[in-house]
């Protein structure tokens, strides 16, 4: 039985195309940053046994089908990587060839909020694809790793490393060279603090799969987006990085997901993923951004109308949340801890203790008749960019029984 | 004094981005479809007397300053094509060479609401080019006024026809061959109707001078839309239109409303003009 722990990651040069749609090869290269787990991570522990006679899974309590494509892709292309595993200790002997014949339980824990639409799905199969490796003594690297949770969810690759991460698109039918590689880890840029609004939503959203299939079929701009415009956007993101140029990742950050979001405008039918709520958080960090010498703070959306906001350094991120906390407060009936949750201590960096604080707070100089729109925002989640993917060696941490094999 | 009434006008395929900014010449082509003047339109009285000693304006009853470029180009190249006036009846004569002398006052209402967002400086620029020609006796067509109230603005060259209107990039320096032609008149395709839902908005808008300005400057799309996408689209739509074939008219139409928006959302800084209405309305169509 083993147990790993997988964070999830925010592309900030995005990821909206498939040129394969059944090994998940993507129109363009993807860059994104790691969040930090102890904030938003999948748990999943997998086991196998004789006992077992089908291959099952449980999702946050509730039992999935493992029947879908994805699912069966990742399955097989592990299988296909087994190897022998001996635990003396627990007296297991496990032959290369017995892999194919033995079937698994796999239960999977998020501890953020699946309808928060904060890509459950890409911390899930490569903790899956994880987990797995190590319990069938797989002998491949993380990005040989991200090439099968690449084929589960596209982003799931990009989980395979912390910091920031590289997805290359690849050139080969087989999508063999199709994978994800770091580019610095998480402690190489650890001043920048990651603050997320979740925003609330009536709307059910168009899947991601759905949409940017819709887009590579209708949109007339996507083409000239993957070929001229992303490749130059990704050296020059790269070199941002690597140099910690806040100036240049803020500038290239915001200009990439409106891009995203404008080639999603562009789709037949049109999708919609950022709303009022959406663009109004947009036109706070803009107008504070062009208030100051230097952007402080970069926003990038995924599919949905949550918004990362990446701030420069704490205090960029404290003054951040003080504006956030101004445009956006709570509704009245509120509690301050559950509406600021994550890193908490940013609360107190910005003199904020009880709602009355919040009440309190003076409208950002730079913004003319600043609105206060309460309930707007569900919550905030205050995190950096994180680690990678771990074992848990803890059993206290395993989400499945050791005796029965079936979800604690 | 002359009295006119120009109607206003939506693209169908849109105008955003110029070329030149002193000229407004555009980056692509652009189709409208007129809109009945019954029910929106500028109406334009301008008079002319030895008695004034400035130009005047006012509209919807305030008085505005003539001093702005764009005002000042249609005034000069108006009075420019001045020819001889006679009205025995009134007495009135005067020559070509008196004209540049001279000083009009031009009263100017809109029947519609100018905070609606429904294009009235486009009208507004047209009525006033057209009843100055009126006035001044110019002999240029409605495709050679139109190119004089470009100047004022953009999208006032589409008014100077009903129907079906394009607006020609053209090539030329000058933007004398920038200009708009009338496609098919309004009767061509009269069983079309009209309904525009007038959204509430809390937001001040991004002017398009401004924001078509921003997009020229620094979105990556807008040059792939203008020199790739728009020129075919145009071909299909005057296609679309002459034949009456709706359902391409339907695609044409919304599949360059939502491009030109997500340019507009690929602009450094992003320009939101739909809002969360816009967009219901689009999902309860589907």
């Amino acid at each position: 039985m083993v147990t790993a722990q997988t964070p999830t990651n925010i592309a900030v040069i995005k990821y909206w195309g498939k040129r394969d749609e059944t090994l998940i090869l993507p129109v363009n290269d993807s860059i994104s940053v790691t969040l930090d787990p102890a904030h938003l991570c999948t748990t999943t522990t997998v086991a196998v046994s004789p006992s077992f006679d089908q291959d099952r899974m449980w999702l946050n309590g509730k039992e999935i089908s493992l029947s879908g494509g994805r699912y069966q892709n990742c399955l097989r292309e592990i299988r296909a990587r087994a190897c022998d595993v001996q635990d003396e200790e627990k007296g297991i002997k496990i032959a290369k060839k017995d892999w194919e014949k033995l079937h698994v339980h796999v239960a999977s824990y998020n501890n953020f909020p699946t309808a928060a639409g904060l890509a459950s799905s890409a911390a899930g199969f490569a903790c899956l694809v994880f987990a797995l490796a190590k319990l069938m003594n797989a002998k491949e690297d993380n990005s040989e790793l991200s090439a099968i949770a690449r084929q589960g969810s596209g982003s799931a690759c990009r989980s395979l490393f912390g910091g920031f991460v590289k997805w290359n698109m690849g050139k080969a039918e087989d999508g063999s060279d199709s994978l994800a590689v770091q580019l610095v880890d998480e402690k190489h840029w650890d001043e920048l603090v990651i603050i997320i609004a979740v925003v609330s939503s009536r709307q059910k959203e168009t899947s991601s799969t759905t949409g940017m299939r819709d887009s590579v079929e209708t949109s007339l701009l996507l083409e000239h987006r993957a070929k001229e415009v992303v490749p130059k956007r990704t050296k020059q993101m790269e070199e941002a990085i690597k140099n910690r140029d806040f100036g240049s990742f803020a500038q290239l950050a915001c200009a990439d997901s409106n891009q995203f979001h404008a080639v999603c405008l562009d789709t037949c039918p049109p999708i919609f993923y950022m709303n009022d709520t959406s663009h109004r958080i947009i036109s706070c960090v803009e107008k504070w951004n062009r208030s100051e010498e230097t952007p402080q703070v970069a926003y990038t959306f995924d599919a949905g109308p949550n918004a990362v906001l990446i701030a420069h350094n704490r205090k960029a991120a404290t003054q951040l949340l003080q504006k956030l906390l101004f445009c956006f407060p709570p509704n009245s009936d509120a509690d301050l801890d559950s509406y600021v949750i994550g890193d908490k201590s940013i609360l107190k960096d910005a003199g904020i203790e009880d709602m009355k604080d919040v009440e309190a707070l003076s409208p950002p100089p730079e913004i003319k008749n600043a609105e206060r729109s309460k309930g707007e925002v569900s919550y905030f989640i205050c995190t950096k960019p994180g680690r990678g993917p771990v074992l848990l060696s803890d059993e206290s941490q395993a989400l499945l029984h050791p005796e029965t094999g079936l979800p604690k | 004094m002359v009295t006119a009434q120009t109607p206003t006008n939506i693209a169908v395929i849109k105008y955003w981005g110029k070329r030149d900014e002193t000229l407004i010449l555009p980056v692509n082509d652009s189709i409208s479809v007129t809109l009945d003047p019954a029910h929106l339109c500028t109406t334009t009285t301008v008079a002319v007397s030895p008695s004034f000693d400035q130009d005047r304006m006012w509209l919807n009853g305030k008085e505005i300053s003539l001093s702005g470029g764009r005002y000042q180009n249609c005034l000069r190249e108006i009075r420019a094509r001045a020819c001889d006036v006679q009205d025995e009846e009134k007495g009135i004569k005067i020559a070509k060479k008196d004209w540049e002398k001279l000083h009009v006052h031009v009263a100017s209402y809109n029947n519609f609401p100018t905070a609606a967002g429904l294009a009235s400086s486009a009208a507004g620029f047209a009525c006033l080019v057209f009843a100055l020609a009126k006035l001044m006796n110019a002999k240029e067509d409605n495709s050679e006024l139109s190119a004089i109230a470009r100047q004022g603005s953009g999208s006032a060259c589409r008014s100077l026809f009903g129907g079906f209107v394009k607006w020609n990039m053209g090539k030329a320096e000058d933007g004398s061959d920038s200009l708009a032609v009338q496609l098919v008149d309004e009767k061509h395709w009269d069983e079309l109707v009209i309904i525009i839902a007038v959204v509430s908005s809390r937001q001040k808008e991004t002017s398009s001078t401004t924001g078509m300005r921003d997009s020229v400057e620094t979105s990556l799309l807008l040059e792939h839309r203008a020199k790739e996408v728009v020129p075919k689209r145009t071909k299909q739509m005057e296609e679309a239109i002459k034949n009456r074939d709706f359902g391409s008219f339907a695609q044409l139409a919304c599949a360059d409303s939502n491009q030109f928006h997500a340019v507009c959302l690929d602009t450094c800084p992003p320009i939101f003009y739909m809002n969360d209405t816009s967009h219901r309305q689009d999902n309860q169509l589907c």
